[in-house]
């Protein structure tokens, strides 16, 4: 019998170790989309869900019962990315950032899927290749938000949760990151019928 | 109307996704009837908004991927061993120690000798020095214990540390393609030792690397690798240099540790012949700037240095990162 998501994550808690595989197997794509997003780098974000769902193995029995598992899943593996992140930075490998985007570039599946899309019409190719470099071209912090909020549906309050932040400060950032967009893609937005 | 319009204009990304207040919506809708410029803006944002709904293609990885995600992290957590024996005998003994200088300390107290020497006041620092003093005696012997033993055919060395390294792989945008080979430490016969080699093949740690002390010579392989380790490890038999591993790409050094001490680094300066021909250290670095100033330490000391060392400076950042440091407690 399938074990309800509340079942698995008391046997974990009880040390039952095969009651991690069937959480990694449902929220595998969530950790790698938002690890991919913020690192934009494959192996960096490959990095991230290890060390994600090492900490959830370990830190289950801190995980109340009474919150949301999925929120307390975003605020490991975001937290976990943007610590990255920032150790990366501190290295001072600026210059290596530039070429992880550029590596970003070359590796990240999502070109392959624009370039080999039969059936997308190439200026929708291109739009998409446009709104999806708009939003990577974003800080750290403001991408953040954007990710957070517009594709993976958070609140302001549960994005402030995770972040660690007020809620006052989560809706700038969405503010800023939202003029931001506009300004990036403002030949499409004039565009636009919608 | 300007200082209007700007407030209520940093109100208008809540004011698209529905989060205002019912008195602040009902403001901005009254607003955005009597000026165009700010429902212009509405507009654009919710133009923006849905391009992004529509058109954002999210980063998605293979089937294949997840799988061997899946495996290696199962794999991880297996090895999740407990922790080492040294380490719980060194809490038991801390602990012990602790235990046995309160009670002295209550002895004294009430033999009463405490009155006129004053211990309770003044002794807490003496406690602090001679429980200091006791785990340097008692620690090194617990460790000697506990290291890893000669097996018969090896004397092991205790790996101390490791740093993942990683290239970009080959259709990375960089100009300088690596073909990176990874030092692997190969012995007597000619035979390399397998668990490094596995290890980086496979791309992770499969078990702690044994090293076999009958050679201390580190070669480079001819394997491109895209991604290894560097290991170091303290020998435990008489030689005080520090083997290690680099990485290698036209003959021009790759390799930069950061390591978590700076200890193994000072026991290699007084290695001798650490540096000749095709024998390699690695530089154990806290950071760039320090592994710099070590260096010139060094060629003050030895007269210059070659090898490794010397290309360690030429080291071409931007085309290799650390994202690991890993202690030995971790592994």
């Amino acid at each position: 019998m399938e074990r309800t998501e509340a079942l698995l994550i008391a046997d974990l808690c009880e040390g039952d170790e095969t009651a991690l595989a069937p959480l990694v197997e449902k929220y595998k794509r969530m950790v790698y989309r938002l690890a991919m997003q913020i690192t934009k780098n494959h192996t960096d974000a490959d990095d991230v869900m290890q060390e994600t769902f090492i900490k959830v193995y370990r830190s289950i029995r801190t995980f109340r019962k009474d919150a949301a598992f999925e929120t307390w899943l975003y605020r490991i593996a975001v937290n976990e990315a943007l610590n990255f992140v920032k150790r990366r930075e501190r290295r001072r490998e600026s210059t290596l950032e530039t070429a992880s985007e550029a590596a970003y570039e070359a590796t990240t599946r999502y070109r392959a899927q624009i370039a080999n899309d039969p059936h997308a019409h190439a200026e929708k190719a291109e739009l998409r290749h446009h709104v999806t470099e708009a939003v990577n071209s974003l800080s750290l912090k403001h991408r953040t938000v954007v990710i957070l909020h517009e594709f993976e549906g958070l609140t302001h309050a549960e994005i402030a949760s995770i972040l660690n932040c007020s809620e006052g400060t989560v809706r700038s950032r969405l503010h800023y990151a939202r003029k931001k967009l506009r300004t990036l893609l403002k030949p499409y937005v004039d565009a636009s019928n919608v | 109307m300007r200082s209007k319009c700007d407030k209520i204009e940093r109100l208008l990304s809540d004011y698209i996704d529905g989060t205002l207040s019912e008195r602040q919506n009902s403001d901005v809708a009254l607003h955005l009837r009597s000026c165009g410029l700010c429902k212009r803006e509405v507009v654009a944002l919710k133009k923006t908004h849905h391009l992004l709904e529509n058109f954002y293609v999210e980063p998605e990885a293979s089937d294949a991927y997840y799988a061997r995600f899946t495996t290696r992290l199962q794999q991880r957590i297996e090895q999740s061993a407990p922790t080492a024996l040294h380490q719980q005998l060194f809490a038991v003994v801390t602990r012990l120690g602790w235990h046995l200088l309160t009670q002295m300390h209550r002895r004294i107290d009430h033999s009463r000798l405490s009155g006129f020497l004053s211990i309770r006041q003044h002794a807490f620092p003496y406690y602090i020095i001679g429980l200091t003093l006791t785990m340097l005696v008692v620690a090194p012997l617990l460790l000697n214990q506990v290291s890893p033993q000669d097996d018969g055919n090896h004397v092991l060395g205790r790996l101390y540390a490791a740093a993942k390294i990683r290239f970009f792989s080959a259709d990375s945008p960089v100009s300088v393609q690596p073909t990176a080979a990874l030092a692997i430490k190969q012995d007597k016969t000619g035979t390399q030792p397998t668990g490094i080699r596995r290890n980086v093949s496979s791309g992770r740690m499969t078990e702690t690397p044994a090293i076999d002390s009958s050679s201390d010579v580190w070669q480079f392989t001819d394997e491109p690798v895209t991604e290894g380790y560097i290991f170091t490890t303290l020998q435990e038999n008489d030689s005080d240099t520090v083997p290690s591993a680099a990485l290698d790409i036209d003959s021009e050094l790759l390799a930069y540790a950061e390591l978590p001490t700076q200890g193994a680094f000072w026991a290699r300066l007084t290695g001798r012949d650490v540096l000749t021909e095709n024998r390699y250290t690695l530089l154990l670095l806290q950071g760039m700037d320090a592994g710099q100033h070590a260096l010139q330490q060094y060629e003050r000391k030895w007269g210059g240095f070659k090898g490794f060392s010397q290309k360690l400076l030429d080291v071409p950042l931007e085309i290799l990162s650390i994202p690991e440091v890993y202690d030995s407690r971790e592994l």
